[in-house]
C-alpha cells in the first residue's frame, strides 16, 4: 500500500524480471548541485571574503576574529577560502556522482546518498502528478526539475533535480506514455480527447495555435512516437490575462484583511507617542511579499488538456509546468469570494494524492487548478477533470450550483428551521446529487462548491453537537484525502441526512465497483 | 424539539465491551488528578499564608468547579462507552461514537489502507484492544476501542479479507 517505498536492494536490471533487461541509468545535469546550492556558496563567500578583507584592510576590526586569521598573511587566508570552496564542490560532486536514477517499464527507481545512501523504486502507473518546475536560476541554465508525486502525502517520490528541459519533457511523456499502460513500443495513437468531453464549452474552440511542448522534444527510440502523439494532442482550456490576475489579488479576502489589518495596526500605533510611519515598513514588506508571491505563482496561467492529462503551467520568473493525468482528482473546489462576485470571477482547486496535504509549502499553490477565470473558464476546467458530470444540462446545473440558491438544480437545502443558526446562508447550503458526484454547496458571501466524484469517496460522517440536536439538524462530512477541500453538507434535516448517508455509501459502493484502474490508455 | 437519533435506520449496531469504561476511568483518573493538583496549587499557597494577596474564593472555587466537571465526567463515562458501536455491512464498516457530539462514520472496505489493532497496558489487564482502519482520508479513520481480543483479531482478519476482495486503490 506504500508505493513510494524504499527496497532494499533492487541493483541495475534485476528489479522486475519481466523488464527490459538493461534500462540504462542516467545521472542529473552537472551543474545542478550548484543551481540548488549557489545561494549558500555565495553566502559563505560573502561572510568569509568580507571578514578576511575587514581584517586586512580595514582601520577597525567590525569582527575580530580568532587570532589566526588576523595574525597570518593574506595568502594564507585566500589559501584557507579556496580550500573551503574546494571541499563544498567536492561535496557537490559526490552527491551528484550518486545520484542516479532509472526508468523501466514499471518503475522509476532512484539512487541517491554518499554516505548514506537509499535506493527507491516507485511504481509508475501509481503516479499522481507531475511537475516540471524551472526556478530562475535554472531557467537560465536551460535546466528543469521533474518531480514525480505518488499518493505518499509527504515528499515526491522522485525529484530529479536538475536535467536539461528537453530531457524532462521528454521524461515525463516517456512516464506518462507507459503509466498509461502503453507497455508496447510503438501502439496506433490514443484516442485524441476532445471528443470525450461532456461539458459542452461554447467558445472554446480548439486551439490550433497552442503551444506545442513537442516541438522540444529530442526522439527517444521507442515511446517517440507515443509521447508525441500524447504531446500533441494538447488542447487550451483556460488562460489567465495579467490584469485579471492582478486584480483578482488585489481583491482576495486575504489581500482585503491584509490591508485592513495594517491599517488597524497604523491607527492603533499612531496613539503611541513617538509614531513614524516608518514602523509599518516591515508590515508593508510582508504585503508585498505575500503579494508578489501570487503574482509570481500566477502569472501567465494556462490550463489545457491532453490525452495524458490536464496539463497546468504558470510561473514569472519560476515557472512550472504539472501534469495531473486522468481519475487523479479526488475532490473539485469551486469558489467565488465575496469581491469577485461583481466580476464573475471564480476559482477551482483540487484534492490531488501527494500533492494537496502535507506540509510543504508549496501544496496550495500546486492544487489550484485555475487562480481566477470566468464562469467559461471553470466550465471548461470541470469537464477535464469530471469528464461524467452525470447531469443532462451541466451548464444551467452549475450555475445554480455556484450562485443559485433553494432548490433550482435539484439541491436538498436546510430546513429554514436553522435560520438562527445561519441566518444568509440556509437556503444556500445543501447538496444535490448527480448520476457521477455529490455536490455540496455552502456559503451566502463567500460561496463555494464541492464535488466529489461517488467513485472517489473514502468515507462518510455524519455529526451532531447539541445545538444542531436542538435544531433537528445534522452535518454530513465526505472524506476525502488531504487537500484545500473539505466538503461538507451543512445543517441537513436529520430524516433526509440519515437517508443519505446510507444511500450516498452504496452508491460509492457501485461506483467503485464499476471505475477504478490505474491506468487510463492501455488495456491494465 | 425533536430529539431522534441520527444513527441510519435499521442497523444492527454491536456494542463493546462494557468493561471498557474501566479503562476509560482509570485515564479519566489520571488526567482529572492532574489537573486537580494544578489548580489546587493556589489553595495551598493561601491557605499556608505564602500568597495572602489572592482572592480566597476564587482559590476554592477554581478546584470546586473543576471537581464538579470532572464527576459529571466520570458519570458519563459508562454511557458514552454504551454508545460506542460498530457494524459491518456488505461493503462498508459503520462506527457510531459519542452522546452529547454525535458521530456516525461508514469506511468503504475497499478504501482501506491498513488495519491497527492496539493494546495499552489497562486494556491488556482486562483483554480488551482497539481497533483502527485507517485509509487515504486522514477523517477517515475508523476507531473502534475496548474489543476483547478475541473480537478484534478477528475484526482485523475480517477487515483485510473484505479489503482485499474490494480493494479499490486510492
Amino acid at each position: 500500500m506504500t508505493p513510494g517505498r524504499s527496497v532494499p536492494n533492487p541493483g541495475p536490471g534485476e528489479t522486475d524480471g519481466q523488464e527490459t533487461p538493461t534500462a540504462p541509468w542516467h545521472r542529473v545535469h552537472p551543474v545542478s548541485p550548484l543551481v540548488r546550492g549557489w545561494i549558500a556558496v555565495v553566502a559563505i563567500a560573502f561572510v568569509y571574503g568580507q571578514n578576511t578583507l575587514s581584517s586586512f584592510f580595514g582601520e577597525e576590526e567590525p569582527n575580530p576574529g580568532p587570532d589566526f586569521i588576523s595574525g597570518t598573511p593574506l595568502m594564507v587566508s585566500l589559501l584557507v577560502g579556496a580550500g573551503i570552496l574546494l571541499l563544498i564542490l567536492l561535496g557537490f560532486f559526490g552527491t551528484w556522482w550518486f545520484t542516479k536514477y532509472q526508468i523501466t517499464d514499471r518503475h522509476v527507481n532512484v539512487n541517491t546518498g554518499m554516505v548514506f545512501r537509499q535506493q527507491r523504486q516507485a511504481r509508475i502507473d501509481r503516479v499522481q502528478s507531475i511537475d516540471i518546475a524551472q526556478p530562475l536560476v535554472a531557467r537560465i541554465f536551460g535546466l528543469a526539475e521533474l518531480r514525480f508525486d505518488v499518493a505518499d502525502s509527504g515528499s515526491a517520490a522522485m525529484n530529479l533535480a536538475f536535467v536539461k528541459l528537453s530531457e524532462a519533457h521528454q521524461l515525463r511523456n516517456e512516464i506518462l506514455a507507459r503509466a498509461a499502460g502503453l507497455k508496447t513500443p510503438a501502439p496506433p495513437a490514443p484516442p485524441l480527447p476532445a471528443q470525450t468531453d461532456a461539458v459542452t464549452v461554447a467558445g472554446q474552440p480548439p486551439d490550433p495555435t497552442a503551444p506545442q511542448e513537442a516541438a522540444v522534444q529530442a526522439p527517444a527510440p521507442g515511446y517517440a512516437s507515443v509521447s508525441a502523439s500524447l504531446a500533441a494532442s494538447e488542447r487550451v482550456v483556460a488562460v489567465v490575462p495579467t490584469g485579471r490576475l492582478i486584480g483578482s489579488i488585489l481583491l482576495r479576502p486575504s489581500t482585503i484583511l491584509m490591508v485592513l489589518g495594517i491599517i488597524g495596526l497604523g491607527i492603533a500605533m499612531s496613539a503611541i507617542e513617538g509614531f513614524a510611519p516608518f514602523y509599518l515598513l516591515p508590515a508593508f514588506l510582508g504585503m508585498a511579499g505575500a503579494l508578489w508571491n501570487n503574482l509570481n505563482t500566477g502569472y501567465n496561467f494556462k490550463a489545457a488538456t491532453s490525452a495524458d492529462g490536464l496539463r497546468l503551467g504558470y510561473g514569472l520568473l519560476d515557472t512550472r509546468h504539472q501534469t495531473v493525468p486522468p481519475g487523479r482528482v479526488q475532490a473539485i473546489k469551486v469558489t467565488a469570494p465575496f469581491f469577485w462576485r461583481p466580476l464573475g470571477w471564480y476559482r477551482v482547486a483540487v484534492n490531488v494524492a501527494g500533492i494537496g496535504g502535507g506540509a510543504a509549502n508549496d501544496a496550495e499553490q500546486r492544487s489550484v487548478l485555475l487562480p481566477v477565470g470566468s464562469y467559461e473558464d471553470v466550465l471548461a476546467v470541470l469537464s477535464v477533470v469530471l469528464p461524467a458530470p452525470g447531469v443532462a444540462a451541466p451548464r444551467d446545473f452549475f450555475a445554480a450550483a455556484i450562485n443559485g440558491s433553494g432548490t433550482e438544480g435539484g439541491f436538498v437545502v436546510s430546513p429554514p428551521r436553522v435560520r438562527p443558526l445561519s441566518p444568509l446562508a440556509y437556503k444556500r447550503q445543501g447538496y444535490a446529487l448527480t448520476d457521477t458526484a455529490l455536490v455540496a454547496r455552502n456559503g451566502a458571501l463567500h460561496r463555494t462548491i464541492a464535488i466529489v466524484p461517488h467513485a472517489r469517496t473514502q468515507g462518510l460522517r455524519l455529526s451532531q453537537g447539541p445545538l444542531a440536536r436542538r435544531f433537528g439538524v445534522v452535518d454530513l462530512s465526505l472524506a476525502t484525502i488531504a487537500g484545500p477541500v473539505v466538503p461538507l453538507v451543512h445543517q441537513l434535516d436529520v430524516a433526509s441526512g440519515r437517508e443519505l448517508f446510507l444511500e450516498q455509501a452504496d452508491r460509492a459502493a457501485a461506483a467503485r465497483r464499476q471505475t477504478d484502474s490505474n491506468h487510463w490508455l492501455g488495456d491494465a | 424539539m425533536r430529539q431522534e437519533p441520527i444513527d441510519p435506520a435499521g442497523i444492527q449496531w454491536t456494542r463493546v465491551s462494557p468493561s471498557y469504561a474501566k479503562v476509560r476511568m482509570v485515564g479519566w483518573a489520571i488526567g482529572a488528578l492532574i489537573t486537580l493538583l494544578v489548580l489546587s496549587v493556589p489553595l495551598v499557597l493561601v491557605l499556608t499564608g505564602v500568597w495572602d494577596g489572592f482572592p480566597l474564593w476564587l482559590a476554592i472555587a477554581a478546584p470546586a468547579v473543576l471537581l464538579a466537571v470532572e464527576i459529571t465526567r466520570l458519570v458519563l463515562i459508562p454511557r458514552q462507552v454504551a454508545a460506542i458501536g460498530y457494524a459491518e455491512r456488505e461493503d462498508d464498516l459503520l462506527v457510531r461514537h459519542g452522546l452529547m457530539f454525535q458521530k456516525v462514520l461508514v469506511v468503504p472496505y475497499g478504501r482501506m489502507q491498513f488495519v491497527d489493532v492496539a493494546v495499552g497496558p489497562i486494556d491488556r489487564m482486562l483483554g480488551l484492544c482497539k481497533v483502527k482502519l485507517h485509509t487515504a482520508a486522514a477523517d477517515a479513520t475508523a476507531e473502534i476501542p475496548g474489543l476483547p481480543v478475541a473480537e478484534g483479531t478477528r475484526l482485523r482478519e475480517q477487515l483485510a479479507a473484505r479489503g482485499e476482495s474490494r480493494l479499490a486503490g486510492l
